[in-house]
């Protein structure tokens, strides 16, 4: 198992009350697997992401991710966790502006022990696996919604992460740019093998993955699993019959 | 950290604007800290003069203008145990209060000038001014300051002389004074000085104490025909300057309240920088930058500001320094305002130190943001 969530709770604060998005909940996700969340918006999904992203600490509750169990260990030994890891791909891409699309990609790369001969390798690698080798130079502004949510991703990938968590990644683009950036992502996870877990309102964009959650007043629902159980509980429930 | 250097630089330049105004703003705040500095180190060099030189002064004079001593009396002074040399020395000014362009006069025996000043002609020749009675040598910043050649006929008052030699001197502020032949500036028309001196310069040998020398002097003249007043050159100048010893100590604190004020323009700059960045700094956290890391950024950025208005403040300040021979002088003693290295590392230093201390608050403020809060602002 790859990531394994048990018991997980979120609160936070806010003046007096106390919104509670993530209520134990309980989650396996296997290597190689390309899961989609979806649910009403303010329901938790970021949330449940960014704890496992390990950008954020729950209130109780265990992740362990690829064996190492995240929500104990200290802001900077969790920053370089992150850095070899996790690939977060943003809603809004989210790239620096002041960088060319090949520095965008480059700067995962500055944080893990890769000389500048193996980073090129890598940046060129994730750009072709983009589709964006020939605009390497360009900046943000130089590029269209699409292109840069393409670089967006292809900073999530360079690092070949175990994890890539990509939070609304077409909620900003037009359908047809949305099918694209989806194929590409269900092409990242089935021809690289990347672990995927992406929110998303779109429910078109959650068929396209592998395994379809639902969050729902703070509970997971799988509803990939529950169309398998239903199927089999109905010839039981008719043998009750 | 060179591994993100064109992130750093290319966020500077992003707001070159904000970036250049900054820079620049620096860049005053040490010129007038350099300024001040040469200032003040210039009255430390004269004050703290050594103590092998004696001025001997007419008793409770002031100005040159007013100090009359017999000439003779450097036949007595050079008697006295210990005194290597006596050089009477006639002093004119065109101004005895403190004042920005003091061009003053020194007539000595020509022929004692070298054994007493270190001079180096770098014009001119000690021939041509031994064998004029009207020559004169004028030090560099006086040169430059009055725009005189060699041959130029020049005139203060009714003093009138030509130059026959440009010097420069390993004090600097010698470079200020005009030095002439001691009975050319003692017939001055409309001035009676034949047979009087303004002081005499005493050069005391190893063996010698100046203090003890000194009361020897004031005590042989005490009954007459005119009272001394006897000092090491050091304590002569700090009183002919006392007037302005205050006006520049205050001038110091000035000196500092600069990089006080640089200090707070580039946390104000670097502040607003962060403030800018909030969300950038959580996404670049997101992928995995330390606290440590965003933090070294940010210092970096400050530093690089605060230095580089450093560099520019401080070359700008040595460059005018320079070229300028500006000096302020009172009661014939000039300080001048020179260049050193001392004064220049000290600038460099004090930016770096300026922008680490203005970077610091800026740096933990973006360092511990929160990621999450970042990453939900618009
Ligand atoms: N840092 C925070 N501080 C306070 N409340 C928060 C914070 N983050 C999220 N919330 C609240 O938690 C709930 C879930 O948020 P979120 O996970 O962003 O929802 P979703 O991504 O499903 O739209 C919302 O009600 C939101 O207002
Ligand atoms: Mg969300």
């Amino acid at each position: 198992m790859l990531i394994e969530i048990r018991n997980l709770t979120k609160s936070f604060q806010k003046g007096d009350e106390t919104i509670t998005p993530l209520r134990d909940v309980s989650l396996d996700i296997d290597e190689g697997e390309f899961v989609s969340l979806m649910g009403p918006s303010g329901t938790g999904k970021s949330t449940l992401l960014n704890q496992i992203a390990g950008i954020d600490k729950p209130t109780s509750g265990t992740i362990a991710v690829n064996e190492t169990e995240i929500t104990t260990i200290s802001r900077s030994r969790l920053a370089k966790w992150r850095a070899a890891n996790v690939g977060y791909i943003f809603q809004t891409h989210n790239l620096i502006p002041v960088l060319t699309a090949y520095e965008n990609v480059e700067l995962p790369l500055l944080l893990l022990p890769f000389n500048r001969a193996e980073r090129q390798r890598r940046v060129q690698i994730a750009l072709e696996a983009v589709e964006l080798l020939d605009r390497a130079n360009h900046y943000p502004r130089q590029l269209s919604g699409g292109q840069e949510q393409r670089v967006g991703i292809a900073r999530a990938i360079v690092t070949d992460p175990k994890v890539v968590v990509a939070d609304e990644p077409t909620g900003d683009l037009d359908s047809a740019t949305s099918s694209h950036i989806l194929d590409l992502l269900k092409r990242l996870n089935s021809e690289l093998g990347t672990t995927l877990l992406m929110v998303t309102h779109d429910a078109d964009a959650a068929a396209t993955a592998g395994r379809q959650l639902r969050l729902d007043d703070g509970r997971l629902i799988d509803e990939s699993r529950q169309k398998d159980e239903l199927s089999l509980a109905v010839p039981e429930g008719n043998a009750h019959v | 950290m060179f591994k993100f250097a064109p992130y750093l630089l290319k966020t500077l330049w992003r707001h070159r604007g904000r970036t250049m105004l900054t820079v620049s703003g620096s860049a005053v705040a040490l010129f007038v800290f350099c300024f001040v500095g040469s200032v003040q180190e210039g009255m430390d060099r004269l004050t703290s003069q050594s103590d092998s030189t004696l001025i001997v002064f007419q008793a409770n004079k002031f100005c040159p203008a007013t100090s009359h001593l017999p000439q003779d009396y450097d036949q007595i002074i050079g008697k006295m145990p210990g005194v290597q040399e006596v050089v009477p020395i006639q002093v004119f000014t065109n101004n005895c209060r403190a004042s920005l362009d003091v061009v003053v006069f020194y007539g000595v025996p020509a022929e004692k000038i070298q054994k007493i000043r270190d001079f180096d002609l770098i014009e001119g020749s000690w021939d041509e001014f031994e064998s004029n009675q009207d020559a004169g040598i004028v030090g560099e910043s006086v040169a430059r300051r009055r725009n005189l050649k060699l041959g130029t006929k020049f005139s203060v008052g009714e003093v009138k002389v030509t130059v026959a030699g440009i010097f420069n001197s390993s004090d600097r502020s010698e470079e200020d004074y005009v030095y002439t032949h001691l009975d050319f500036l003692q017939r001055t028309p409309g001035m009676n000085l034949v047979g009087t001196v303004t002081q005499h310069e005493v050069v005391l040998d190893d063996s010698a104490d100046a203090v003890k020398t000194s009361s020897l002097i004031d005590d042989e003249f005490r009954a007459g025909p005119v009272e001394t007043d006897t000092r090491t050159k050091g304590v002569f100048q700090a009183s002919s300057l006392a007037d302005l010893v205050e006006l520049i100590e205050l001038s110091h604190y000035l000196g500092y309240a600069c990089i006080g004020l640089m200090t707070m323009l580039i946390s104000t700059t670097t502040f607003m920088a962060v403030q800018d960045r909030i969300k950038e700094h959580s996404v670049l956290q997101t992928l995995g930058f330390s606290d440590s890391i965003v933090f070294a950024l940010v210092l970096a950025e400050s530093v690089l500001i605060s230095v580089g208005g450093g560099v520019v403040g401080t070359g700008v300040a040595m460059l005018t320094l320079a070229g300028s021979g500006l000096s302020v002088g009172a009661e014939a003693v000039t300080i001048a305002f020179s260049p050193s290295v001392g004064l220049a590392l000290t600038g460099l230093v004090g930016s770096l130190a300026v922008g680490i201390a203005a970077g610091v608050l800026p740096a933990v403020a973006a360092a511990r943001a929160d990621i999450i809060n970042g990453l939900r602002q618009a």
